[in-house]
């Protein structure tokens, strides 16, 4: 009993210390960003969609998808303005990034969101690995 | 022979607390490493990417204190079997998945066996604490 009894305070106090890093972690994650994840069936459902690429500037260079720009955090500065001289605004944007582990799309895709009050935006689950198993793009594909 | 349980124990301590504050240095990347077991939904992922960190912290530092000593060896026998569990579906699964162990750090491991066998040692740490302590309280007692 003692056990149980120890063991239910050190997960309270963990429980209590990851609420409050919730709150204030600069890095703290954020719960609801998977609410833009589409699966590819339903991106394809939107119709014409505005590709962006959030994988680092190797991984674009060495391929991406037909008619993606890439905007990732590491170059935001730059990269915006080629986004935003690209992007006709009518056209939903789906951000993708190398696999369903990766938080670079939704990164971006809640940053320009927050940036530019972009609401018809979304995250492609599995990113670029999907795109692959959908033969949408090869190894290398430019 | 009561100080090679005790040694024993503090060595897991100080593994567990930091493991848990590189963690906590960057949640965003936890959660990436999280769903890389392809286990946890998202939300799920970033719960445990929020209070796992302070779980390690705290059990850490009860374990290397010796304070709240059977909830704490209670919690750290749990959260490495849940870790083993982990690691062994992912290998079984032929999964690439991120260990995540040591937040950043771990970035260069691969594979699963040494971090597998790294909690075997822990698990180990644990047994030899109690049995130590045991041995010890029997020996006063006579």
């Amino acid at each position: 009993m003692k056990t149980i009894r120890e063991g239910l305070i050190i997960l309270a106090i963990s429980i209590v210390s990851g609420a409050v890093a919730f709150l204030i972690h600069p890095k703290a994650p954020s719960l609801s960003a998977s609410d833009l994840e589409l699966e590819l069936e339903q991106v394809r459902e939107l119709g014409s969609v505005f590709w962006v690429d959030a994988r680092a500037d190797e991984d674009f260079e060495s391929g991406h998808l037909d008619g993606a720009i890439s905007l990732n955090e590491e170059r935001w500065e730059e990269l915006l303005l080629g986004f935003l001289d690209s992007w006709g605004a009518d056209d939903p944007i789906v951000v993708y990034c190398s696999s369903q582990a990766c938080l670079r799309s939704r990164e971006v895709a809640e940053r320009l969101q927050e940036e530019l009050g972009v609401e018809d935006i979304y995250v492609l689950k599995g990113g670029w690995e999907r795109l692959l198993e959908a033969g949408m793009v090869s190894e290398g594909s430019q | 022979m009561k100080w090679i349980g005790r040694t024993a124990e503090g060595l897991v301590g100080v593994v567990f607390a930091w493991a848990g504050f590189l963690k906590l240095l960057d949640p965003q990347a936890f959660v990436s490493s999280i769903l890389t077991y392809e286990v946890f939904s998202y939300q799920v992922a970033v719960v445990c990417a929020l209070v796992v960190p302070y779980l390690e912290i705290v059990t850490g530092v009860c374990l290397a204190l010796g304070v709240l000593k059977s909830g704490s060896r209670l919690m750290a026998f749990g959260m490495l079997v849940v870790f083993v569990l982990l690691l062994a579906q992912a290998a079984i699964r032929g999964l690439d998945a991120d260990c995540g162990c040591f937040g950043h750090q771990s970035g260069a491991e691969s594979g699963y066996a040494w971090p597998i066998a790294r909690d075997a040692l822990m698990l180990a740490g644990l047994a030899i604490g109690l049995v130590f302590e045991r041995l010890s309280r029997e020996t006063e007692s006579e």
